[in-house]
């Protein structure tokens, strides 16, 4: 049984709560297991926070869109905006060795994102903005 | 779910437990509520964790910036029963080998005594 979902917001702060009220409701209607689910919110988060923060930078908040997919064997969610083109692959590599007083605040979101999804997939959106392909598989280990 | 955060003295540290999910919504007031511990000098923290299944790299922020203000002061910031999920976390970022790690409160209030 496949349960599907979208939700289309500004992208603003504003929003972020019905974002996270979306995708917890989505999961909770999938039946995720409690890991998967704080997987797959988590990375809804730190995608919706990063286009809420930069996507849009300079100018009015345009839509953020979430597509929910879940059926027996994963979960595919696909997050699409229409701000400035950023690929993920280009993301800057996290600093997980320095010192406590070298370690910058930030810059752990994309990183999380690929330790907790078993695949992530950017493509450009044709006329300006960015889709990322969440797919977290059930009952993995990842 | 939403987030609480409270606190009490215990000798000469703080413990301030929270409650809920530490996310992009609650963060800030989890950071200034440390913050204004660490502000009134109050810099020997334990960060009581049992409450919380949940943290994104908002509340990995507010975890790092109490660390660095407390450190720089001379004092430190010390997490106690972390959950497993919020473990797994802070071990994906490279925060266990930072942060100092304590099964339970008592514990962690105790090795401030060390």
């Amino acid at each position: 049984m496949t349960h599907e979902a979208r939700i289309t917001c500004a992208a603003s702060r504003d929003s972020l709560a019905s974002l996270l009220r979306f995708i917890e409701e989505a999961c909770a209607n999938a039946a995720l297991g409690q890991e998967e689910a704080i997987a797959v919110r988590m990375s809804v988060e730190e995608l919706c926070e990063n286009i809420i923060k930069y996507g849009y930078a300079g100018r009015e908040p345009g839509p953020l869109s979430i597509e929910f997919a879940g059926s027996d064997d994963q979960v595919v969610v696909a997050v699409e905006d229409r701000g400035r083109p950023f690929d993920p692959r280009q993301a800057p590599p996290p600093d997980l060795t320095s010192d406590w007083d070298r370690r910058p605040l930030g810059g752990l979101g994309w990183h999380l994102v690929h330790k907790l999804m078993d695949e992530v997939r950017y493509e450009p959106v044709a006329e300006g903005g960015n889709r990322v392909t969440l797919v977290k598989r059930r009952f993995a280990t990842t | 779910m939403p987030m609480e955060v409270t606190a009490e003295l215990l000798g000469h540290t703080t413990v301030v437990r929270v409650v809920g999910s530490v996310d992009g919504l609650t963060a800030d007031t989890l950071t200034g509520a440390l913050q204004s511990h660490v502000d009134e000098g109050r810099i020997r923290l334990v960060c009581d964790l049992s409450g919380v299944e949940y943290t994104s790299s908002a509340g990995l922020r507010a975890l790092l910036g109490t660390l660095k203000a407390a450190r720089q002061q001379g004092g430190d910031f010390r997490l106690a029963a972390v959950q497993p999920g919020v473990h797994r976390i802070l071990e994906l970022s490279g925060f266990t080998s930072i942060l100092k790690l304590y099964g339970d409160v008592d514990t962690a209030v105790a090795s401030f005594a060390e």
